[in-house]
């Protein structure tokens, strides 16, 4: 049976997750006119790399990315894996750090962090250890109730746009790519780069048909210059430039005056940090896979648990924000590895396997 | 996978109820333990902050408020104090209008709003006046004539309650936008206790980069708003010879570089419907009056504005296009001041009403 | 002979048990059966004259074909008296070593067919299941007219026995639903099912669940929609109920009894229902999060109205709700068990007296009350009370994860019952999956 609607769902809610806090920051700072120069770029990385991954993918009918790389070798498997697992771990770590700051700062400023911290990692253990597919299927269920709720939040966010503020289109800075190596860009890879490396850990009893996915990625596109278009628009570039989470303050002045709830931006917020929290989770679960089959023997239970544990442990070790900036900065490495490398070796994997394939009938 | 939920399920319990037995500690405090201060009033007067917050009194069937202050160095010190004193916290995430002393105004207000901006309990789509005057007795008028536990002020600025087009409305975010902008200054509405309604307003502060810098009259806000395509619906228009009332207004706008001078058109275009005449006039003639007296009126405005350099109505806006990011921020000094604009109104009476004569 | 013996000694024990000594054409026959399930004279009459024919016909009166009943080969003690308390008559005749069974004339004991008390029909049909296995079978045969449907029957139970029936339709179940149920009923027929817990038990299902794995309808009507759906029915005797297998989670908003209706108002009925859940699960959580942790997201209006409907209130929002939901759970248990005429008497106690008398003396604030009563009548808009059950206890997870992190609780405390609800499966079948009639003989 075809469950490509569960993984679009679960592709979409990870990168709607991602998208709105950090990524708006970071476009507009790395270049102050057409930012849609810097958001179609990313995207068109995103979107190839995607296409080449699940190519890659697609030629070993029912095999998860780590049964291809044992394929052809253990050593190779291990030396290529180890890399996914620290990134995966290291993004956990940041991710729940910087959203349960997030979390602190915007809704509840008197709950302690470690609090906060403790809920986010115990249900993001708790969801995984439940599996894959009620993973997925949980992504579909939370997709159905949340996003009517942020597509009203999207309509109601135009609300003080100036679309003035969209002129001048383009300057020599942002036709020249020249912002591209800079920091601020390359960390706002965060937000296409994380999500879909999981297609790659589907298990073979969760069929999805590759096209409907790399189709569904388009949907992204419009979010990606929603979250950095709507306070562009609203602010003004020099103003929107001075605040850590643009979109949030953008979200912010909105004023509906016949609803009963005052800030309705609150609910749009807390929707995109619980498709955060399917995101952990689904981070877990690939953790939880390479580590068991790196050490076999450990139970499944026992070892969501201790990474549970260590993750928590880990967080709560991070004193502040600035340490949070230098673990991104660290895992950016990590970050174009896994974005990069990965999918290329799949896909040339694929290659390999295609033309012995072709041979030897 | 039966055993695996049996302690899973116990583990989510304890891990549940410990949070909630730990929650005790930190200072959730109900709705009820809270002051909301619906209105605070702000002044600067020897390098010292004045706080005034209006705070509705919860309790049942009755609807008070009181009236506290203090002074401080810092505003956010201050209320802290305020809140010391008090037997609730006070809360001000549900502030919703912002006094600002003239004074103080006229000082800047900076980092006053920075500081709003920074701080997430005061949200930033809270309203911003300028008292005409002390604020003291705006907000002993504000405590005697309250019925609606305060919240009066705030219905007389929101756009669905008793707003009028001749009062600016404008948020502390739009005012910390001016403050980063080139090409946008803002209108703050002026008010004082009225002499027999709560508030007056005796017309808006010119605002730029934080700083009241001239005023313009309820009229000429009007403008103002129309120019900002706040739907200036329902206005009455007094004349020699006839009051109307605008029904639609849009405005088009052309923006031209002519010999590194900038030139608007702009055209207001109006439908208003005739709501008193005074001897018989033509229709012809109200709208011609209507014309000409909205023309003069923005000129005078225009040059007013032009003379202090603060582009409150955002005319910067449309050269966005036509400037490069350095000639924009020189936009206030060098452009705007030689910026020529062609105003022109445009109205249609739509109808003259459910009589059919104009006359008597 | 040793039977006649065995069931002599037996009624000393057992005065229900008659023994009955009579002549049927001309031979001497032994009776025996419970008298509280047979009715004897009838049943002589109709033995008296099966005899008759049989003489008439000039066949062998106990021979196997002559058809006066069933003859139980190497009748020992134990089946004789399971063929007895199952309902049967034992004739043992004098001459012949043979035991024959025959079905007697029974005893009603049985309520008429009557309109349903736990669900009610507005339109469609109104008769209900009742205690009878085979009136059951009857009605829902009667509903489903096709050559498709399929009955296997089962006694369950070593000590106390219980006959049940497994209803399905050929070529609409799945083949491997179908062997999961039939297995895990085979293996397990020794086990007792004196409630609906034993059956969970017994078709492997998990004790600690919040979502029972079956739903149980008292309308035929659902029945017969589930099997022409490729479900499968479960029928117990002496249970007015037909166990559906599996339940699945649009079930808990989708009646069949929508369908009776244009497709406008059926696709209303449910979205309503749907909401009628969500409000119930949020709503006392909502309330907690808005009041303690997150009073900004109020309107100041409201907020204003609820802290001085609060302002006497001595205890936090957490408490205050656990208190008066407390007394809506004991409203609604303690209206289970009363008698009818007592009924109004507590909803008007419960209701008017005490609603009005703990608002007024400042135990709680009223707009909690109005918030309550919302959600415990919207916890009814689901179908099915087992679902109403399923649905109450969501909300108490959400009520503290709320009164602890404020909205982020309860939109986090949304996630985990997501997830959990998309864990539970059923026979590999998974709660939230949309079931799709279809036909599998192709």
């Amino acid at each position: 049976m075809d469950k490509s609607s569960q993984v679009i769902a679960m592709y979409l809610l990870v990168h709607i997750g991602l998208i709105f806090f950090t990524y708006p920051a970071d476009v507009i700072a790395s270049l102050s006119v057409g930012h849609w120069s810097a958001i179609l770029l990313g995207f068109a990385c995103h979107f190839t790399l995607l296409g080449i991954y699940t190519k890659g993918l697609s030629r070993f009918a029912s095999q998860n990315l780590i049964d291809i790389f044992r394929g052809t070798g253990k050593a190779f498997a291990v030396v290529l894996l180890f890399p996914v697992m620290a990134y995966l771990f290291m993004t956990m770590v940041v991710t729940v750090r910087v959203y349960a700051e997030i979390i602190t700062v915007v809704f509840i400023g008197n709950t302690p962090i470690w609090s906060v911290m403790l809920l986010v990692v115990a249900v993001c253990a708790l969801i995984s250890s439940f599996g894959v597919e009620s993973l997925f299927r949980t992504g579909v269920l939370v997709a159905i109730l949340f996003l009517p709720l942020l597509l009203a939040v999207f309509i109601l966010s135009f609300q003080n746009a100036d679309w003035r503020y969209l002129l001048p289109l383009i300057d020599e800075r942002s036709a020249s790519f020249s912002y591209v190596f800079r920091r601020p860009y390359l960390l706002s890879q965060f937000a296409f780069a994380g999500g879909f490396v999981f297609l790659g850990f589907i298990p073979s009893y969760i069929p999805y048909e590759r096209r409907k996915v790399v189709r569904a990625s388009f949907l992204l596109l419009p979010l990606f210059l929603i979250s950095v278009y709507i306070p562009l628009l609203t602010f003004g570039e020099d103003t929107a430039a001075r605040f850590q989470f643009p979109f949030i303050m953008a979200v912010d002045t909105v004023d509906v005056s016949w609803l009963m709830f005052d800030r309705v931006t609150v609910f749009f917020m807390i929707s995109l940090i619980c498709f955060v929290l399917l995101y952990l989770s689904l981070a877990m679960w690939k953790t939880v896979l390479l580590l068991r089959s790196g050490i076999p023997l450990i139970r499944p239970v026992q070892a969501n648990a201790s990474l549970a544990a260590v993750l928590y442990i880990v967080c709560a070790l991070i004193p502040d924000w600035e340490s949070v900036e230098r673990l991104l900065g660290w895992n950016l490495f990590l970050l174009a590895y896994v974005t990069m490398v990965i999918p290329l070796v799949t896909f040339l994997l694929g290659l390999r396997r295609e033309r012995m394939g072709a041979a030897r009938p | 996978m039966i055993r695996n939920l049996m302690y899973r399920i116990p583990l989510l319990l304890i891990t549940v109820s410990a949070a909630v037995t730990l929650s005790g500690c930190w200072n959730i405090k109900d709705i009820n333990h809270r002051s909301l201060p619906v209105i605070m009033g702000l002044q600067h007067k020897n390098g010292v902050f004045q706080v005034w917050l209006l705070l509705p009194e919860a309790s049942e069937g009755r609807s008070n408020v009181r009236v506290v202050s203090d002074a401080g160095k810092t505003i956010e010190g201050t209320i802290d104090r305020i809140g010391k004193n008090m037997e609730t916290r006070v809360d001000l995430l549900h502030l919703k209008v912002i006094v600002f002393g003239q004074a103080l105004a006229e000082k800047g207000l900076g980092d006053t709003v920075s500081g709003f901006m920074r701080a997430r309990d005061i949200p930033a789509k809270t309203l911003a006046a300028i008292c005409d005057g002390e604020l003291e007795p705006l907000f002993d008028r504000l405590k005697s004539s309250t019925s609606n536990n305060g919240i009066e002020a705030y219905n007389y600025f929101e756009k669905n309650a008793g707003w009028t087009p001749q009062v600016a409305q404008t948020r502390i975010w739009q005012i910390y936008r001016s403050l980063h902008s080139y090409t946008r200054d803002v209108a703050i509405p002026i008010i004082k206790p009225g002499r027999t309604t709560t508030l007056e307003s005796t017309g808006s502060a010119v605002i730029k980069n934080g700083r009241m810098v001239a005023r313009i009259t309820p009229d000429e806000t009007l403008l103002y708003n129309l120019f900002n395509g706040q739907g200036a619906q329902g206005r009455i228009e007094v004349m020699d010879h006839a009051a109307v009332q605008i029904l639609t207004d849009r405005m088009t706008h052309q923006s031209a570089l002519k010999e590194g001078k900038a030139v608007l058109n702009s055209r207001l275009h109006l439908k208003v419907t005739v709501l008193e005449t005074i001897s018989s006039p033509t229709s012809d003639r109200i709208r011609q009056e209507l014309n000409e007296l909205l023309t003069t009126r923005f000129q005078r405005m225009f040059r007013e504005l032009q003379r202090e350099e603060a582009d409150i109505l955002g005319v910067g806006q449309f050269f966005r296009a036509r400037m490069s990011r350095e000639d924009l921020r020189d936009w206030r000094s060098d452009h705007y001041p030689h910026l020529l604009i062609n105003f022109r109104v445009d109205s249609i009476i739509e109808n003259v009403g459910l009589l059919n004569t104009m006359g008597p | 002979m040793d039977l006649l013996a065995f069931l002599k000694t037996r009624q000393e024990q057992d005065a229900d048990l008659f023994l009955h000594r009579m002549f049927v054409a001309d031979q001497s026959v032994v009776l025996a059966g419970f008298k509280s399930l047979i009715d004897l004279p009838q049943t002589m009459m109709l033995l008296q004259q099966q005899a008759r024919n049989t003489v008439a016909s000039e066949r062998p009166l106990f021979a196997l074909e002559s058809g006066i009943g069933t003859c139980i080969r190497d009748a020992d003690e134990r089946r004789v008296m399971e063929a007895i308390s199952e309902g049967d008559l034992i004739l043992l005749p004098e001459s012949v070593p043979l035991c024959i069974r025959i079905v007697p004339v029974n005893r009603t004991l049985t309520r008429a067919i009557e309109a349903p008390t736990t669900e009610s029909v507005l339109r469609g049909p109104i008769s209900a299941f009742n205690e009878d296995l085979d009136t059951n079978l009857g009605i829902l045969k009667k509903l489903v007219v096709s050559p498709r449907l399929r009955t296997r029957s089962f006694w369950m139970g070593s000590d106390v026995r219980r006959h049940a029936v497994l209803v399905y339709m050929e070529g609409r179940i799945d083949p491997a639903l179908l062997t999961a149920i039939t297995q895990k009923i085979e293996s397990n027929q020794e086990t007792d099912v004196p409630d609906l817990m034993a059956l969970t038990r017994l078709l492997g299902f998990p004790k600690w669940t919040l979502v029972t794995r079956y739903n149980t309808t008292e309308l035929p009507q659902n029945a017969a929609s589930a099997l022409s759906k490729g479900k499968a029915v479960l029928l117990l005797d002496r249970f007015p109920f037909a166990i559906v297998l599996p339940s699945l989670l649009l079930d808990m908003f989708f009646a069949d009894n929508d369908m009776n209706f244009p497709l406008f108002y059926a696709v209303s009925f449910r979205f309503l229902r749907m909401v009628g859940v969500l409000t119930n699960v949020l709503l006392p959580g909502l309330y907690v999060a808005l009041v303690s942790v997150n009073p900004e997201v109020l309107r100041i209006e409201i907020a204003l109205s609820i802290a001085g409907s609060r302002s006497e209130v001595p205890y936090p929002a957490l408490v205050e709700t656990l208190l008066l939901l407390l007394i809506l759970e004991l409203t609604l248990e303690a209206s289970i068990r009363l008698p009818k005429t007592i009924g109004p008497t507590i909803t008007m106690v419960g209701g008017i007296i005490l609603g009005q008398a703990v608002v007024e003396a400042k135990l709680v604030s009223n707009i909690l009350i109005i918030i309550l009563a919302a959600t415990t009548i919207a916890n009814f808009a689901v179908i099915g009370f087992h679902n109403a059950t399923t649905v109450r206890l969501g909300k108490y997870l959400i009520l503290f994860l709320s009164a602890v992190y404020g909205l982020m609780g309860l939109f986090v405390g949304t996630v985990v019952l997501c997830a959990y609800i998309a864990k539970v499966s059923t026979f590999g079948i998974p709660y939230v999956y949309r079931w799709r009639a279809r036909d599998r003989n192709g």
